[in-house]
């Protein structure tokens, strides 16, 4: 099988008042198709700025990205929001506070021409575990994992086939990071989405993704699959200071 | 009533009205709780209805003249509040005066904030070149007095209601555009803006569907509270007769006109003042009461 999604020695430095501030330094991975990819590290490894950077809202500075053997066009453009969407870690900052879940879930109909605007919102909200008489509620009238299922169910409006994970469970408490990550593995087999996702907590990568990329200062430190994480197979010695602090969640 | 109550309280709202206007009424019921808002806010509706039904409240016709009956003082049989030079009911020029005031205040309310909004969210959301040019031309505005800049304005124009407005207009825009620039900043780079860019819209339905409402409050609060500022300055290029024209009931030019009997007729320019001094109060209070409900931060959300 062909790499869906390819990375080739990406930068990524931000000017921040004259001074270069280097977030990603020369990080190369591959995704297969219907695959899911994880990115770890510590705060500040520059994770996050890989799918910023993929998303076209972070300044690439060096290397290539190429999704389905395409180099991305700049701006990303409408066919790219139809094939790659992102969600975010934040679910109380990614939600429109004046917008109805309606409205949220709509505009991406709306900017796309598709009509049909009332059933495909009814059955977003479905396919995300949510009752349907939420659909005129504004944001702070829902919970954290609630607000997280609409984030989701945004998301898949267009149908997309990649979907971009920004630690989309660290803002939520354990239970409910749980009901999201089930929801999305379950999301993943029925629609053949391809994932790539972004945590510091190895326990919530491992329930998910197939291959693993530990990185530390903006650089790429191991590539990990499942295997080798189930029998501990660990080379570098960062990577395995992260693993065992998260040991114990993920044997139990 | 209880059924509209509940209907507009439902959490579970069935269309978009109904949450819209849910939200209406959560926000009036936050009004109701603060007693100044609510003082300032029957004022502002005391105005309009003067200015709706002007000739019911008025008991003369306001520019009738009778050199009969000049320079009475308030407590007259039949002029309540007195009498002009001219012999005309100062109580019932004041009341076909509110409409004046109101026009003056409804065009320049929807005038100055959507263009000083306009400017401040391109401004700010573009940033740049686009952010210095704009703000740039906002200082040169700012940096002039207002008074003196509307003067020039009517000067040039002519004088007259309608180009008073428009000079006044004009000259209030540049502090809404930096309310709105200043919101912008903080909103633009929050996720909600980059989710929705990240579904290919474009800049305009941003700015105009995801910018502007969170600009809004900020913005309309500092309307409210720049509304006396604006009757005064009507007042004002009024008083210089460069406003309203003669014999227009309008409240600046009846100050005017009072001047020159300040001593001994003090009633000619105390009541049109004291219907400037009212009606700008209510104008704070209700702005003051309106940050309460509106801002997204003090509100518990």
């Amino acid at each position: 099988m062909t790499d869906y999604i390819e990375i080739q020695d990406l930068s990524v430095t931000f000017d921040a008042k004259g001074r270069k501030v280097k977030a990603v330094e020369g990080v190369s991975l591959c995704v297969d198709k219907h695959k899911s990819y994880g990115l770890v590290g510590e705060s500040g490894s520059g994770k996050s700025t890989i799918l910023r950077a993929i998303c076209g809202l972070a300044p690439i500075t060096g290397g290539t990205i190429k999704i389905g053997g395409e180099a991305l066009p700049s701006p990303r453009g409408k066919s790219f929001s139809a094939r790659v969407q992102m969600v975010f870690q934040d679910p109380y900052a990614s939600l429109h506070p004046r917008h109805t879940i309606d409205r949220t879930l709509s505009e991406p109909l709306m900017i796309h021409g598709i009509g049909d605007t009332d059933s495909r919102v009814m059955k977003a909200l479905d396919d995300v575990g949510l009752p349907k008489s939420f659909r005129f509620r504004y944001p702070h009238q829902l919970s954290g994992g609630q607000r997280q299922r609409v984030a989701i169910a945004r998301a898949l409006m267009l149908q997309p086939e990649i979907l971009l994970l920004d630690e989309p469970t660290s803002a939520l408490d354990a239970s409910v990071q749980a009901e999201v990550l089930n929801l999305l593995t379950r999301l993943r087999e029925e629609r053949g989405l391809t994932f790539l996702m972004v945590s510091h907590d190895l326990a919530v990568i491992d329930h998910i993704c197939d291959d693993i990329l530990v990185m530390q200062h903006g650089r790429a430190v191991e590539e990990l699959s499942r295997e080798d994480l189930a029998s501990a197979r660990i080379s570098t010695v960062y990577a395995r200071s992260l693993f065992d602090a998260s040991a114990d969640r993920l044997l139990g | 009533m209880t059924r509209m109550t509940q209907w507009l309280t439902d959490p579970n709202p069935t269309s978009r009205h109904q949450a819209r206007i849910g939200q209406v009424w959560l926000a009036w019921i936050r009004l109701r709780r603060n007693p100044l808002a609510i003082t300032g806010l029957t004022i502002i509706l005391i105005l309009f209805a003067m200015a709706a039904f002007a000739p019911l409240f008025a008991t003369q016709d306001p520019t009738t003249q009778d050199l009969t009956q000049r320079l009475l003082p308030p407590g007259t049989r039949g002029h309540w509040l007195g009498t002009d030079d001219f012999g005309r009911d100062i109580w019932s020029r004041i009341v076909h005066g509110a409409r004046i005031t109101l026009y003056i205040v409804a065009l320049v309310a929807l005038t100055a904030p959507a263009l000083g909004l306009l400017i401040g969210t391109v401004a700010g959301y573009f940033g740049g070149l686009v952010d210095t040019t704009l703000m740039r031309i906002t200082d040169i505005f700012l940096a002039f007095p207002r008074l003196i800049l509307a003067l020039a304005l009517v000067a040039v124009l002519g004088p007259g209601i309608f180009n008073a407005v428009l000079a006044i207009a004009l000259t209030a825009w540049p502090p809404y555009a930096r309310v709105a620039r200043a919101e912008t900043l903080t909103v633009r780079s929050s996720d909600y803006i980059a989710a929705v860019r990240l579904q290919g819209a474009g800049s305009a339905r941003i700015i105009w569907g995801h910018v502007m409402p969170m600009c809004l409050p900020s913005v309309i609060i500092r309307v409210t509270l720049d509304m006396a500022g604006v009757i005064l300055i009507a007042a004002g290029l009024g008083f210089l007769g460069l406003g309203a024209q003669p014999p227009l009931p309008e409240w600046g030019l009846m100050i005017s006109s009072g001047r020159k009997f300040l001593f001994e007729q003090w009633w000619v320019a105390t009541m049109p003042g004291l219907a400037i001094f009212i009606v700008s109060l209510g104008f704070n209070l209700l702005g003051d009461g309106l940050r309460d409900v509106l801002d997204p931060r003090s509100a518990a959300r």
